[in-house]
Formats: structure tokens, C-alpha cells, sequence
């Protein structure tokens, strides 16, 4: 597994522990204000920003043990490519959740928390889409 | 013909082992560029850009048509 793919995949694994982390806590989303449901969300975006820093010192350390080498993290116009498709899916992929949870709220009239919290896990969502892209593309 | 899409093939494999068996790792270094980035090059997988592809023509010491060609 090259540095591309590890890296990749610290993204999906912090973005997976920050959705799970977030449902967790939002149970009773309809009961909850939106100061809270706010905090949580605020929370859970920390979350995985902490844990994509954790786990990619975790995976670097564990391969450069695995292996006896320090692979050199290059950027390269391959990676810029990839990274712009990537970025084009997940814009399509929040976009179209966009209209759908709109659509959604104003059919079924639910409350804006619903709305707030969807958004938030549209953007995990793309996110996780976009970085299994990558994994595709980097194969 | 415009809109037929052309296959842009190369002896980067052939040229690394001809340079005193060059390591992939070696090339990346050369013009700057990750191995996994040689690698996609030399499987076809990847055609890189046209600096890219002068960078690759100069490390071997070649003209780029040396290099890539257009596969069938």
C-alpha cells in the first residue's frame, strides 16, 4: 500500500469516527435546540480533524516500521488531477444531497434541526465519496 | 479525427533499465514527481503533462519523441 492510499485512507477512517461520533450524540436531535445540535456538529468536525492528524502519525509511524523506510510524501500534477476530480464529485454529491434535504424539509415540514444536521452529514458524505474516488484512482 | 482519442504510449520502462537500471524511485527524483506517479507513466495509465514529459525526455538524455510515442 503506497503513501497516497494510507493517507486516503486516514481521511475515510476520521471522517467515518466523526459521523459515528456525531449520530451518536444526535439521537434526539428533535428535542434538542440548535445551540446544541450546533456544538455537536462543531464537535464532531474537531473530531476529525484530530483524528485525521492521530491516525496519520499512527499509520506513518506503523509503515516506517513495517517497511525499514520513510516514503516521501511527493505532490505532483497526478495528484492535483486527482484531487480536482475529487473535489468535482464531492461538489456534485453535496450539491444534489443540497436540494434533496431542502426538498425534503419544505414536502414532509420538518424542523430546520433535521435540516442543519443533514447538511453537516452530506458533507461527511461527499467527503467519503470523494476520498474512495481517490483510492480508485490511486490504484 | 479531432475527437478520437489517441494513446499516448512511451519507453520509460525500457530507457530506465538502459540508465544503468534506474530505480523508479530514481527517475520520480530526477524530474520531480512521486514513484507511484512512474509507475501510472510506465503502465499507460497516466500521460503526463507536455513539461512533464520534457523533463522525462531530458533525464534519459533523449528528444520527448524518443520517449512517447502513439500507441495503436
Amino acid at each position: 500500500m503506497n503513501i497516497k492510499i494510507r493517507n486516503t485512507l486516514t481521511e475515510i477512517i476520521s471522517a467515518a469516527i466523526a459521523i459515528i461520533w456525531m449520530y451518536s450524540k444526535l439521537n434526539a436531535a428533535a428535542n434538542m435546540s440548535i445551540t446544541s445540535i450546533t456544538q455537536v456538529l462543531v464537535q464532531g468536525i474537531g473530531i476529525s480533524i484530530l483524528a485525521a492528524i492521530f491516525f496519520a502519525i499512527v499509520i506513518a509511524i506503523v509503515s516506517a516500521i513495517m517497511t525499514q523506510s520513510k516514503e516521501k510524501n511527493v505532490v505532483d500534477e497526478r495528484d492535483n488531477i486527482i484531487e480536482f476530480y475529487a473535489l468535482r464529485l464531492s461538489s456534485v454529491i453535496f450539491g444534489i444531497s443540497l436540494v434533496i434535504i431542502l426538498t425534503l424539509l419544505g414536502w414532509f415540514n420538518l424542523p430546520i434541526n433535521f435540516g442543519i444536521i443533514a447538511i453537516t452529514f452530506s458533507v461527511f458524505l461527499a467527503s467519503i465519496c470523494s476520498t474512495f474516488l481517490k483510492i480508485y484512482l490511486y490504484k | 479525427m479531432a475527437k478520437k482519442k489517441i494513446n499516448i504510449e512511451n519507453f520509460v520502462r525500457k530507457l530506465r533499465f538502459n540508465n544503468n537500471e534506474m530505480t523508479q524511485q530514481e527517475l520520480a527524483d530526477l524530474v520531480g514527481i512521486s514513484r507511484q506517479t512512474v509507475v501510472a507513466i510506465e503502465k499507460y495509465k497516466y500521460t503526463p503533462s507536455l513539461e512533464l514529459a520534457f523533463k522525462i525526455a531530458l533525464a534519459f538524455h533523449k528528444e520527448i519523441q524518443e520517449v512517447f510515442y502513439i500507441g495503436k
